[in-house]
């Protein structure tokens, strides 16, 4: 009830600000208390961000306080202070930086090679009727398989160096990114592409001005959620094969039980990954300024 | 004598496997610069047969000619204005107008651009070119989508529903805009809609269909009624009233019209 007055209220201040009913509580106070958890409705972008952080904040002091209460052995689960600690030593100590650089790097090559591989065939897929009846039973089997029940084939195929570890971040996206990409060509309007048509474009022309362009918001927004599951695949394949990255620091610190290493390797992760969804927003919000 | 008629159905019947959508058989001679209304209840074939003329359905048997030439696929002389969707959200007004141009290799750059100007203008939109399409109202998109059929070079415009997402005043302006661009470019335009005051205001001659499968039940001369130009005053004439009743009847016939 009080969701849907507030909804209803707030549209009527959008439009006409100068006839609200009521009253006695100051109109913009009202509205940013009720907006908070009004469905659908509109919160300041520092109300976002003060949010964002408080949140971030009382997870970290959680944690921080289970700890140094006693209620978990910080063996099993180290504080942050004492993760931040260690994630300084090992960077100044052991090469953190590098290794993570190295994970980093591998991600990249593999997704690269995904997305140059997916957005053409997947385009091609959702085109062309024969094309995606004859690769989707294909695509849609292999896609089901567990990336880590191939890492012993893939090691028997390609050895322990790198090819092992882009093939399997490859097979980890590629079959997922080439059914998304033919989900956002699908997605594009008819009437597009018979705008298109009808003042005198070829199919290329076509395919090249009106049908990539249009799915492109959806296409980056579908290759910035499967970047996040490259780093997935990334450590097991590091896990099982590597002498360096950070599945293999994460690998080598649980080895000698030294949890709080383990934590500041998957801390380290956490923080790439939303450093780069970040980025990839921002870039997102600069180049589609007219959504 | 009268002058060759510039489009002509000629026996069109269409067929979605066994769904009947064009009943056998249409025909019809479109004159050039006439303004053509397709009327007739939602979901019937009239769309369709619409789409044809565009080269964007192949009837299943018969054939349509432009200019004596038979229609085989989309071209830029036949533009077409969609109901929605109808103009790029990425390209703003002027870019979306300018698109209409961008495939032909006979117009320079300065021709181009005088073009582009010339068009945004006739449709009211030179104020707001460097806007995207979310910027602007309704209205407007769809001025951007006759501007871009125009400057496209379009001889005939296929406008499907274009004003049916419109409140009724935006409807009102763009219609007697449309039916002033249309007199002053001499345009060919068949323009399909169910709203029956909008197609006795623009057509100079309305086709009243049946539910599907479409066939042609009316065929209503307007312009021998109510002449080329169409005011604001002309819409609240008792001519005009009479002739909406007339009308009405007619598509009120259809809609009963069960097989």
């Amino acid at each position: 009830m009080t969701s849907k007055a507030t909804v209803s209220t707030a549209a009527m201040v959008k439009r006409e600000p100068a006839t609200t009913p009521d009253a006695n509580i100051p109109r913009a106070a009202r509205r940013s208390r009720n907006q908070f958890f009004a469905f659908r409705g509109t919160l300041s972008r520092r109300a976002q961000i003060l949010t964002s952080i408080c949140a971030s904040l009382f997870v970290i002091a959680a944690w921080e306080l289970s700890t140094r209460l006693g209620w978990i052995n910080s063996l099993f689960l180290p504080p942050p202070s004492v993760t931040v600690e260690t994630l300084w030593t090992m960077i100044t100590q052991k090469h953190l930086l590098w290794n993570a650089g190295v994970s980093t790097l591998r991600v990249w090559v593999a997704f690269a090679l995904s997305v140059v591989m997916a957005i053409p065939i997947g385009i091609a897929m959702s085109s062309f009727r024969g094309v995606g009846a004859a690769l989707e039973p294909i695509v849609d089997f292999i896609r089901y398989l567990p990336v880590p029940a191939l890492v012993p084939l893939s090691i028997i195929w390609f050895g322990v160096g790198e090819t092992t570890k882009i093939f399997l971040l490859w097979l980890g996206t590629f079959f997922q990114l080439v059914l998304l990409v033919a989900d956002d060509m699908r997605r594009v309007p008819q009437e597009y592409v018979e705008i298109a048509y009808t003042v005198g474009a070829r199919p290329f022309q076509m395919l090249k001005d009106v049908a990539f362009r249009a799915m492109l918001p959806n296409l980056f927004d579908n290759l910035r959620i499967t970047l996040g599951w490259c780093w997935t695949y990334l450590i097991i394949a590091e896990i099982v094969a590597a002498d360096n990255g950070l599945g293999f620091v994460i690998w080598a610190a649980r080895r000698y039980m030294n949890t709080s290493e383990v934590m500041a390797g998957v801390v380290t992760i956490g923080l790439i990954g939303l450093l780069t969804d970040q980025i990839l927003r921002l870039i997102h919000k600069r180049y589609f300024r007219y959504l | 004598m009268a002058p060759a008629p510039y489009l002509v159905f000629d026996g069109i019947a269409k067929y979605f496997g066994d769904l009947e959508v064009v009943a056998p058989t249409f025909d019809l001679a479109v004159k050039r610069n006439e303004f053509i209304v397709f009327l007739g209840p939602s979901g019937s074939g009239k769309t369709t047969l619409m789409r044809m003329v565009g080269g964007l359905e192949t009837p299943s048997t018969g054939e349509i000619r432009l200019d004596g030439q038979p229609i085989r696929e989309p071209d830029r002389d036949r533009g077409m204005v969609f109901q929605s969707y109808s103009s790029f959200p990425w390209l703003t007004v002027a870019e979306n107008v300018a698109y209409g141009m961008k495939y032909r290799l006979d117009l320079t750059p300065e021709r181009k651009e005088a073009r582009l100007a010339h068009y945004l203008q006739l449709v009211g939109l030179s104020d707001f070119a460097d806007s995207y399409p979310n910027k602007v109202s309704g209205g407007m998109r769809q001025r951007i989508a006759i501007a871009r059929t125009l400057a496209a070079g379009s001889d005939v415009l296929l406008m499907d529903e274009p004003f049916g997402a419109l409140d009724a005043q935006r409807r009102e302006d763009l219609q007697i805009e449309l039916r002033r661009i249309q007199q002053q470019d001499a345009k060919t335009i068949i323009f399909v809609t169910h709203d029956v005051d909008e197609a006795v205001f623009l057509a100079d001659r309305i086709i009243v269909f049946s539910k599907r499968p479409a066939r042609m039940l009316e065929e209503v001369d307007i312009a021998a009624a109510l002449g080329p130009d169409r005011t604001l005053e002309l819409r609240d004439s008792e001519r005009f009233f009479k002739l909406r009743t007339e009308v009405l009847k007619f598509v009120r016939a259809a809609a009963g019209h069960d097989n």
